[in-house]
């Protein structure tokens, strides 16, 4: 699937110009803030807005998982069969492909159980076995991970990544969350602004991303004026050092196995991590940039 | 008091004895019940549906024509009606004025936008991810309508609850368009007034009583069916 050149609108409102995407084989997952177009994107890739501007080729047969994930008042297996009724699959084959896609997300054992006794992950799961048990061509998600608890989302991202690998040709998830991308994702697109910002391996994105509003997108929090530019940095290209550039901090915050600190140097500001408890607010420290990409 | 009195013990000497002028009224009773709130659910369910699932312009009209038919004064309906069937009026040459036919008419015209208002408020209560997600997996209509019957039940049978009551209980409309002659088109309701204009106010106690019992496992009925997955 390929678009050209697409614009859609919200009413009055264009909230995607001039997207143009090919759709590979594998996961790609889009990235993107608030509010950007990601799940507009999804309603032009499964038909259900036609764009204002451009062309969409090389349709093909899409199922879309929603965010919302609501499921029927009836047990999960017979949701998911409800769901292969639905994409017109024969009655003979529903129970064992229903059962089978539940099994693959590891809620077999719920197949009888009705969907108000589920827990949310659990929930999310059946609802994620919906879309995979029809087997399209392209399968779209919208959020799949949104909404869960930490516990039951780093357990679905585990099982979900070679599960969409297996479950369509071509499959697009859209995620608000950097962590999710990296989980599931074998292809990035950043959408910024309603356009496509960036698109490509994951690693190649997040090493060089193609401008500084992507960077800054992806976490590249620090900044410092160079003789050769700016140079936007990560946490991780920054660590305190005997002998290094003098900073002094100016926030803190306390995490779950360190402190992230915001530091000040006379060419700008970074974000570095230390070892609990690390230093105070106006501690004056030492650092080494290692790394970052210049603008 | 002593009215009460003798209305419950005549009621229960009416049905005991097997009274053939109260199995009529049962009978016309419930076959204009029956026969109204089925038309009503086969043409206010669908129309129902359309307004509470659908994305077309004139819905908002549309949902607020249904509620304000929530509110139909049955008096007002019945004389709209009346007027219509009368021999030269656009619907004269039915026949339908002073007949058990016309007030299947008149009853049905008020048990349908109960069944649109209450149907269409249910189904467009309905979680929306549930109907979106199916339209997602390429459900037709007709699964989609399925899918918002079936989980929206309680609302749609409180929508047949609400137009059998309708038919059970209602006067006004079913006098005038009826004209409430006995052996014909009288009911239960209608036949209750009659006694107490008459001044025979231990019968119409009698009848009311008899009405009564008959809302009573009629809706017992209805609310088993409502509620079985909770019962």
């Amino acid at each position: 699937m390929r678009l050209d050149e697409v614009d859609a609108r919200r009413g009055d409102r264009l909230v995607l110009q001039g997207i143009s995407l090919e759709l590979r084989p594998g996961v790609t997952a889009v990235l993107g803030p608030n509010g950007v177009g990601k799940s507009t994107l999804l309603d032009v890739l499964n038909g259900s807005l036609v764009p204002s501007a451009g062309t969409v080729e090389g349709k093909r047969q899409v199922a879309t998982a929603l965010q919302s994930g609501d499921l029927a008042r009836r047990t999960a297996l017979s949701n998911v069969e409800l769901a292969l009724a639905w994409w017109g699959v024969p009655k003979d084959q529903r129970q064992s492909r229903a059962q089978g896609a539940l099994d693959s997300l590891a809620v077999g054992h719920l197949a009888d159980r009705r969907a108000t006794r589920l827990s949310g992950g659990e929930r999310r799961r059946v609802h994620l076995a919906r879309a995979i048990a029809v087997h399209p061509e392209v399968l779209l998600l919208d959020e799949p991970f949104a909404g869960l608890d930490p516990e039951a989302r780093a357990a679905l991202l585990s099982d979900a990544a070679g599960v969409l690998r297996a479950a369509a040709p071509t499959v697009v998830v859209v995620v608000h969350d950097r962590e999710e991308a990296w989980a599931v994702a074998d292809r990035l697109v950043v959408l910024l602004g309603g356009t496509v910002a960036a698109e490509g391996l994951p690693g190649d994105v997040l090493a060089a991303p193609p401008t500084a509003e992507v960077a800054r997108f992806l976490g590249y929090t620090g900044e410092l004026r160079t003789p050769e530019g700016r140079l936007l940095t990560r946490p991780v290209h920054t660590r305190l050092v005997l002998g290094g550039r003098p900073a002094q901090v100016v926030r803190r915050a306390a995490r779950e196995d360190d402190v992230l600190l915001d530091l000040r140097l006379a060419e700008g500001q970074v974000q570095a991590a230390a070892p609990y408890p690390g230093p105070q607010v106006g501690d004056a420290v030492q650092v080494e940039v290692t790394g970052g990409v210049r603008y | 008091m002593s009215f009460f009195w003798d209305g419950l013990t005549e009621a229960w000497g009416l049905v005991t004895d097997g009274d053939p002028y109260l199995w009529h009224l049962v009978r016309i009773t419930l076959q204009v019940t029956g026969l109204s709130t089925g038309i009503a659910l086969l043409a206010g369910v669908p129309l129902g549906l359309l307004l509470g699932l659908g994305r077309f312009r004139g819905r908002g009209t549309g949902l607020a024509l249904a509620n304000a038919g929530l509110a139909l004064p049955p008096v007002v309906v019945g004389l709209v009606l009346a007027l219509l069937m009368f021999p030269r009026a656009p619907l004269g040459q039915l026949h339908l004025l002073f007949t058990l036919k016309g007030v299947y008419v008149a009853q049905t015209a008020l048990a349908f936008p109960i069944v649109v208002a209450l149907v269409a408020s249910a189904v467009s209560s309905l979680p929306p991810g549930l109907v979106a997600q199916a339209r997602a997996l390429h459900a037709g209509r007709g699964q989609v309508w399925l899918l918002a019957l079936r989980e929206a039940r309680v609302g749609v049978l409180t929508a047949a609850v609400a137009a059998v009551g309708s038919g059970l209980s209602e006067v006004g409309a079913v006098v005038l368009v009826g004209g409430n002659i006995e052996g014909v088109d009288q009911t239960l309701a209608s036949a209750a007034l009659e006694k107490v204009d008459a001044g025979q106010f231990s019968q119409g106690v009698a009848i009311g009583i008899v009405l009564l019992g008959l809302i009573a496992v009629v809706m017992a009925g209805l609310t088993v069916l409502q509620h079985r997955d909770q019962l």
